[in-house]
């Protein structure tokens, strides 16, 4: 579904924050925060400061470009993913979050996802010596107990939205990226089976599955460098997308780490770079680390979710679409 | 549109002690007269009576180019060879209602995911200064003749994405904007290469995420260029020299002969690394390409390497648009001598294999490497090309005439593939295949699986 390109309220977004709605909607954003501290605080997670600047950051994904800065005379990036340092502090630390703000300059087109914003914050997750399943458990988890707390206590204001939030139970479902192909086959949409599934037939497949589930073992070359390959299943990655149901997509995407020297190495060739450039995170590679695995979840598109927003912009203070200048 | 007249860069090629000789080798390896004449004189040059000849008066024969044997077997051993019975020339008169002439030959085609109005396509030429000084002009030539054109590496990171580092030197957004806007209907498309120094600023998602370029990418007209080395230093990465402001410029990014920071000279070495790849590398990399940029095509282009057959095979597997193989007659800004003279597989060896992969492939080719006219061009094409690639005679025609130089120019090829490809009877470009064309070797013929002239 495209949505509208909220030129208006965007420029205008003085007015936009003192509507009832905005209000409503950044306390239910408050709570839900709130909520994931808790649990996370909880279970032994130590919250960290999160960094925002380095000389690399996660390459690009899905042509979106990352922002430079000059740094004394050096080129620094502007972190459109803390990935490349949540495997050492979750090496040094054991199990960590962070409230990550990221920049990604996404190409026009997302404009109209409602999904998609340049400036968002991620909550980064990383625990040691954990495999990917254990990270899933962890997330539905999370998910599940900031949905029904904020469901619980936010029962008023999402009154006034008109929301009605299903309460959460995991397990979810989880299916692999090549059932999720043959699901949407069946369904009359052909996607490529070796890449990230489109928005549209995510949307799509969210809403066939109508329940939070779990889209698992992407294929390789779909996803970043640091998703672990297994070893016993050449070609799929160890990693999961955790779709929100009623069509919301994605909620958390995660992976088991590769953490392997070489392997990251070969990997890191696939986005044609030079690793040359990632310098200071090869060099603790090859001192070895733990392995690790975590995963992120985006703020706004929870609140979106959970306040049944049409898009993500409506969920946060002085939103940055894509190609809009706004204040 | 400006550009530097020939006479201008012959001039300051004679003020430099040193370069007359190398202006001199550049000449002898590369017509430089003929493509110059075809520049200036246009469609006229294909039939080539001087001013003071007329037809009938003057005396024409087979044009001996060649002043030194070649060291290895090139397109000249291959000749077009017309039958008599030209059944497909009879259906066309059935069409046509009358006798088909050569301007009847359809040249439009499609390769790589893009239309172009002629099998031909202007190879990525790169930073080198003497090429990008007149890339504007080839940009809006090519545009203007609906034919596809590349964008070669280090553009960006060496003259600027936006905005010119260097007032004489377009930048790298000027380059596509020229080619991009001056494009008509449904033909033409640009493709762009990214160099590991490029990746370093991130350029396929910068030209993906540019307002400007999008509603084109959105057309299909945008494609990305995974470089696998070039026909002139196959193995070998980019080199190139630059002067000291520059080499300040880029030290963060590049690797120089020495550290521009610490000694003071006039120019610099400026070395780029070729690139590591195993065949998981390369399937990764084209699954990548499709998986970020779903909608701009993939392009792959190869030096003369021995495995060219595996990683066709890879490409085809993993859908590329198009594999783009640069044979070792190919152009550069600057190789090793040892490269020039002793690295890679020539044009004609590639083709060969091209010719036999075409049998069980779908995949599209574009042989390139020191192709100056339209029986170069027609041989590519019976080799099981889809079309052919040109850089340097671009350049030339560019330095002659400019824009009009290079639409001059590609009008003698259209006119010259036309010429050809009736002659065998045929009257679309898709129709030539081995079976017109005929080898001087018997051993050459036997190797690349055509006819022999003698058989």
């Amino acid at each position: 579904m495209m949505v509208r390109v909220p030129v208006e309220e965007l420029e205008k977004y003085y007015k936009t924050v003192r509507t009832e709605k905005t209000a409503i909607v950044l306390k239910v954003q408050a709570l839900a925060s709130r909520a994931v501290r808790d649990w996370l605080d909880n279970h032994g997670f130590l919250e960290l400061l999160p960094p925002i600047i380095g000389p690399v950051t996660d390459p690009g994904i899905r042509g979106a470009k990352q922002v430079s800065i000059d740094y004394y005379g050096r080129e620094y990036k502007i972190m459109s993913s803390a990935i490349l340092y949540k495997q050492m502090l979750a090496t040094a630390l054991g199990k960590i979050y962070f409230f990550s703000p990221n920049i990604r300059l996404e190409p026009l087109e997302a404009a109209t996802t409602g999904r998609h914003l340049v400036e968002f914050v991620q909550i980064d997750i990383e625990e040691a010596y954990a495999d990917y399943n254990k990270a899933m458990s962890t997330a539905e988890q999370l998910l599940s107990h900031t949905v029904n707390t904020v469901a619980r206590e936010a029962a008023p204001l999402l009154d006034k939205l008109g929301r009605k939030l299903p309460r959460f139970n995991p397990p979810f479902k989880r299916i692999t990226h090549a059932e999720a192909v043959e699901i949407l086959r069946q369904h009359g949409e052909n996607v490529n089976p070796l890449a990230e599934i489109p928005w549209p037939q995510e949307e799509k497949l969210s809403r066939i599955m109508g329940e939070p589930f779990f889209l698992t073992d992407y294929p390789r070359g779909a996803r970043g460098f640091y998703d672990r390959e297994d070893p016993n299943r050449p070609g799929i990655l160890k990693d999961f997308d955790l779709m929100f149901p009623e069509g919301y997509g994605e909620a958390a995407s995660g992976a088991e780490r590769e953490y392997e020297y070489s392997k990251v190495l070969a990997r890191l060739r696939e986005s044609g770079e030079n690793p040359a450039k990632y310098g200071w995170y090869l060099e603790m590679l090859r001192e070895g680390i733990s392995p690790t695995a975590g995963f992120g979840i985006g703020v706004e598109r929870l609140t979106r979710y959970l306040c049944g927003l049409q898009a993500v912009w409506e969920a946060r203070p002085y939103p940055k679409v894509p190609g809009v200048y706004s204040p | 549109m400006k550009t530097p007249s020939l006479l201008g860069l012959l001039l300051k090629l004679l003020r430099k002690p040193g370069t007359l000789a190398s202006a001199a080798k550049f000449a002898e390896h590369f017509p430089v007269a003929e493509v110059s004449t075809r520049a200036a004189r246009g469609r006229a040059a294909v039939f080539p009576l001087t001013e003071l000849e007329e037809f009938g008066k003057a005396l024409l024969g087979a044009p001996i180019y060649q002043t030194a044997l070649p060291r290895y077997d090139t397109l000249d051993k291959i000749l077009v060879i017309p039958p008599l019975y030209t059944p497909l020339r009879l259906k066309k008169m059935e069409e046509l209602m009358r006798e088909p002439v050569f301007s009847d030959v359809e040249t439009g085609c499609s390769f790589g995911g893009f239309r172009s109005t002629m099998p031909v396509s202007v190879a990525s030429m790169g930073s080198t200064p003497v090429w990008n000084k007149v890339s504007l002009a080839v940009a809006k030539a090519a545009a203007e003749t609906g034919i596809p054109m590349g964008v070669g590496e280090n553009v960006a990171t060496v003259w600027g994405y936006s905005k010119r580092v260097k007032p004489s030197q377009p930048c790298f957004k000027e380059r596509v904007m020229t080619y991009l806007e001056n494009l008509k209907g449904p033909y033409g498309g640009v493709f762009i290469q990214q160099s590991v120094e490029d990746a370093y600023d991130e350029l396929w998602n910068r030209v993906y995420s540019d307002p400007d370029i999008t509603p084109y990418i959105e057309e299909g007209k945008v494609g990305f260029e995974i470089k696998l080395g070039q026909g002139a230093k196959p193995g070998l990465g980019g080199e190139t020299i630059v002067d000291r402001e520059t080499a300040l410029r880029l030290s963060q990014k590049y690797s120089f002969d020495t550290d521009p920071g610490k000694v003071v000279k006039q120019l610099y070495e400026r070395h780029s690394a070729p690139g590591t790849f195993t065949p998981e590398i390369l399937r990764s990399m084209i699954r990548l390409m499709h998986n970020n940029y779903p909608r701009a095509r993939v392009w792959v282009k190869m030096g003369p390497y021995r495995d060219l057959e595996k990683v066709a095979e890879l490409c085809e597997a993993e859908k590329a648009d198009l594999l783009w193989v640069d044979g070792k007659e190919g152009g550069t800004g600057l190789s090793p001598v040892t490269a020039l003279k002793d690295l890679g597989l020539p044009l004609i060896a590639c083709l060969g294999k091209i010719l036999k992969l075409k049998q069980r492939l779908r995949l599209d080719f574009i042989g390139s490497g020191r192709l100056v006219d339209g029986g170069d061009i027609v041989k590519v094409l019976c080799l099981g090309c889809s079309a052919a690639g040109l850089g340097r005679a671009f350049v030339v025609a560019a330095y002659s005439g400019g824009v009009l130089g290079v639409k001059n120019y590609l009008e003698t090829l259209k006119v010259e593939i036309q010429l050809l490809t009736s002659a065998v009877g045929k009257y679309s470009v898709s129709d030539l295949g081995p079976e017109d064309i005929a080898a001087t070797d018997p051993a050459l013929a036997r190797e690349l699986g055509i006819p022999s002239v003698y058989v």
